[in-house]
């Protein structure tokens, strides 16, 4: 793993030591009254502390430090469809700090490319079961009274490489289809005041304008309840990527269900049975039957530091370090995160920190003394809809492993003496098999 | 229940403060569910005086305007020209007619190059037909060389409709919204008759003319292949009732807090990591400048939007950069390689599929020569 770590730490400590070496060998060099145990890196004025820096009006639009060009979306040929264009861009959220994903690195999901969309040819129609079909141009849309909320989007496939086996050893590729934003928009419930939905309509078309014309069915509980049409993340308008000029944004459903590029809303009164909700996005269990509009995302959660694109190779033993992690549920606020240095036979409980919000990632901090041994580090959180995270081997049993979606077991580490950290499960096979074959055994083979 | 609550969260305040290990001794403890859940099994959160879930103040004036009056009525003719799905109910379907033997000609035209010789798939796309009988199948050990399932249109796809709607709006992959009415009834039914379903209880020959009413007709095979029930009345009750119960789908509601039984460290045995695109360096160092130009070029910018999608795929069709695909290519000549790519050579569709004049395939085909050489 190490080849991919964004982490310089071991390689900063290879260039102290190499650098005071060659101070100790160069002796004679050492300016009078320097020892081999200052930091040179200290001891002279830096080069930019010499000279001006860039002017004000060179970067109009900022971007980074030059220095963190390789904490960047990645993909892999395998999380495709045989091209670029319907595939996905993981976020690499062992380096997001706090709750918020930078715009830049939010994780980009697209099933015919990213759409660029023209705001001046912008329209959102709405039309079906209702007393007035509306056509709004992005500017009257931006005139309703708007509301921010934090939520994070998390695509249902995120770390379904695991459900046979562990089989990525970066978080980067087992978790990086989520990331989190505060998002701009108006409540639906609001701007259907001007549309009058009639009283036999059950369900909602949502549909995208791109190259796959992406539809996707709500029920009306949810489209009055805290579903948003938002035009801006982070205090800027919705970058490309994520639909820009406007989306979907249903808090705490499947990633898919936060249609981009949105141009039609229609209501009805029966679901669609679109291609994301029968071909794919549904479950597949050992009974041969599938599970159907599965819609919120799972109690879920997943230590950051350490983690395998973030070890602990610096550390020595009797060291205290901070161990972080980020817990989330679409059903709710996370109420707590319990965690194990055992692999999930003990756990004690973590503590949060930083904003709580429902349908939102939240931090869980815990201080721990490492006595140099090796650990398995797991985390489970828990959410105020009385959710537990299940263990691998509980949430195989019921659902078997080939159901793509929808995976929200135990995260699990494995903390070498020397500090390296790698993904493993923590399961009874054994037992997942005789579950399965139960459950194989009292249904019919489609 | 309340009781023990409420001694769970004193003794959960002394855990925290010392870092014990454990909640008080508890081997399991539940966790308190809420008192009223939304249709998705979640805590329903209201706006409590001004204040929504007890964190966002919101202002509570807009729920007093009756009306804002923004936008303009919608023509009977824009909801016309927009409303491009098809339901479940087949409401939505267009009038049109086409015969498998039609289909099948458009495929080999539009959809081959993906999705395989007869719908077999393969190079990443997905499979179209085959898999019956698999769907029980369960692969949880890969070494096992046992069969996982296999999702297509015949083995899985519970509505027709959803075949239709999804060839007419998003195919073919790199430009959708380009076929008629009739070539989609076309494609729909060799579709079909790959996956040997019937219309109105009879086999699709080449020749059988398939049009809106012998459509309707059709019953997907795995039609009861799919639960919670949606259709019907209480169809978003029943999801909600499935989704409100965490044993439903192996979510759980008790903290195990000692003495639990997880199973065996199992490590990594096959590893993905191999396929990741790697970072552009591996340290914190400044960027390497790269040699650009070539995006900004008409041709390049042609090619991203029109060929892409196949020749992005070296499973597919040769990428431009990778030398030692292209020099057999580049070696009969531009002209043998203007004609393959006008008129078609064996997965190339003629002009890929597109409607581009001559002088912008040769454009494409002699950025692509230059930047393989």
């Amino acid at each position: 793993m190490k080849q991919f770590t964004n982490d310089t730490t071991a390689d900063r400590r290879g260039f102290l030591k190499n650098v005071a070496a060659s101070v100790v060998a160069a002796g004679a060099l050492v300016p009078a009254g320097l020892s081999a145990k200052d930091d040179p890196a200290l001891m002279k004025e830096p080069e930019w502390g010499k000279k001006l820096g860039k002017p004000v009006d060179a970067d109009l639009y900022g971007m980074p430090s030059p220095y963190e060009h390789n904490v960047q979306r990645r993909v892999h040929e395998l999380l495709s469809s045989g091209d670029m264009y319907a595939s996905v861009a993981m976020s690499p959220v062992q380096d997001i700090e706090g709750i918020i994903t930078p715009n830049g690195l939010f994780f980009n999901r697209a099933h015919g490319g990213v759409a660029i969309v023209d705001p001046n040819e912008y329209r959102l129609i709405i039309h079906g079961l209702v007393e007035k079909p509306l056509v709004l141009t992005l500017e009257q849309l931006k005139r309703y009274p708007s509301e921010s909320r934090i939520h994070f989007i998390e695509c249902p496939a995120n770390g379904s490489t695991g459900w046979r086996a562990p089989q990525f050893d970066t978080l980067q590729f087992m978790k990086g289809m989520m990331s989190q934003a505060e998002w701009t928009g108006v409540k639906l419930s609001t701007l259907l005041k001007d549309v009058g939905v009639k009283p036999t309509a059950k369900w909602v078309l949502a549909e995208g304008s791109d190259d796959s014309h992406m539809g996707r069915t709500i029920p009306i509980e949810k489209i009055l309840d805290d579903a948003m049409l938002v035009w801006a993340q982070n205090g800027e308008a919705l970058r490309p990527e994520q639909g820009y000029p406007v989306r979907l944004l249903v808090p705490g459903w499947e990633g898919n269900l936060n249609v981009k590029w949105i141009k039609r809303l229609e209501f009805g009164d029966k679901p669609w049975h679109a291609k994301e909700e029968t071909s794919k996005y549904t479950m597949l269990t050992p009974t041969g039957k599938a599970v159907q509009f599965f819609w919120p995302m799972e109690v879920n959660s997943v230590i950051t530091r350490p983690c395998p694109d973030k070890p602990w190779t610096d550390l020595k033993k009797g060291d205290v370090v901070e161990i972080q992690g980020l817990a989330w549920s679409g059903e709710g606020t996370i109420k707590g995160v319990d965690i194990s240095f055992d692999g999930g036979k003990n756990w004690t409980e973590a503590n949060l920190k930083g904003l709580v919000l429902p349908k939102a990632w939240t931090r869980f901090s815990y201080i721990y003394k490492w006595d140099g041994k090796p650990i398995v580090l797991s985390s489970r959180a828990y959410d105020d809809a009385g959710f537990v995270q299940p263990t691998i081997t509980q949430e195989i049993s019921k659902m078997g492993v080939e159901g793509i979606y929808h995976r929200n077991a135990i995260v699990s580490w494995e903390v070498k003496a020397n500090g390296e950290v790698h993904n493993v499960h923590v399961r009874d096979y054994k037992k997942e098999k005789e579950n399965i074959q139960k459950m194989q055994k009292g249904a019919k083979n489609a | 229940m309340l009781k023990l609550n409420k001694k769970i969260s004193v003794f959960a305040a002394i855990a925290i403060s010392f870092s014990v290990s454990a909640v008080a001794g508890e081997k399991d403890v539940k966790v308190q569910a809420p008192k009223v859940r939304a249709i998705d099994g979640a805590t329903e959160y209201k706006v409590e005086k001004g204040v929504y879930a007890g964190v966002y103040r919101v202002n509570t004036q807009t729920d007093k305007i009756k009306k804002f009056g923004y936008g303009k009525k919608a023509t009977a003719n824009e909801i016309k020209v927009s409303d491009i799905d098809v339901r479940y109910d087949w409401q939505g379907l267009p009038d049109g007619k086409g015969t498998p033997a039609k289909g099948e000609e458009l495929y080999t035209k539009n959809c081959v190059m993906c999705h395989g010789e007869f719908g077999a798939g393969g190079k990443g796309y997905p499979v179209l037909a085959g898999g019956q009988g698999s769907l029980k199948n369960q692969l949880i050990d890969p070494a096992s060389g046992d069969e996982p399932p296999v999702r297509t249109i015949g083995s899985y796809w519970p509505y027709a409709s959803t075949l239709f709607w999804y060839v007419k709006t998003g195919m073919p992959f790199p430009h959708p919204m380009s076929l008629t009415n009739d070539d989609v009834y076309s494609i729909v039914a060799y579709l079909l008759s790959l996956n040997d379903i019937q219309v109105g209880g009879e086999d699709l020959d080449d020749d059988t003319v398939l049009d809106k009413k012998k459509l309707m007709t059709v019953v997907m095979p795995n039609v009861n292949g799919f639960y919670p029930k949606v259709n019907g009345k209480n169809g978003a009750q029943n999801v909600k009732k499935f989704l409100s119960k965490a044993s439903n789908y192996g979510t759980q509601t008790v903290r195990c807090m000692k003495n639990c039984k997880p199973g065996e460290v199992v490590k990594i045995k096959h590893t993905l990591d191999d396929g990741i695109k790697p970072p552009l360096s591996e340290k914190r160092d400044l960027p390497k400048v790269k040699a650009g130009g070539a995006a900004n070029n008409k041709y390049a910018k042609l090619f991203e939007a029109n060929c892409k999608a196949c020749h992005g795929n070296k499973a597919i069709a040769p990428v431009p950069g990778d030398k030692e695909a292209w020099a057999p290519r580049i070696k009969q000549g531009k002209e043998t390689l203007y004609k393959h790519a006008l008129k078609g050579f064996q997965g190339m569709p003629p002009r890929g599929g597109t409607n581009l004049p001559d002088a912008d395939i040769k454009g494409i085909i002699d950025f692509m020569v230059s930047k393989s050489k």
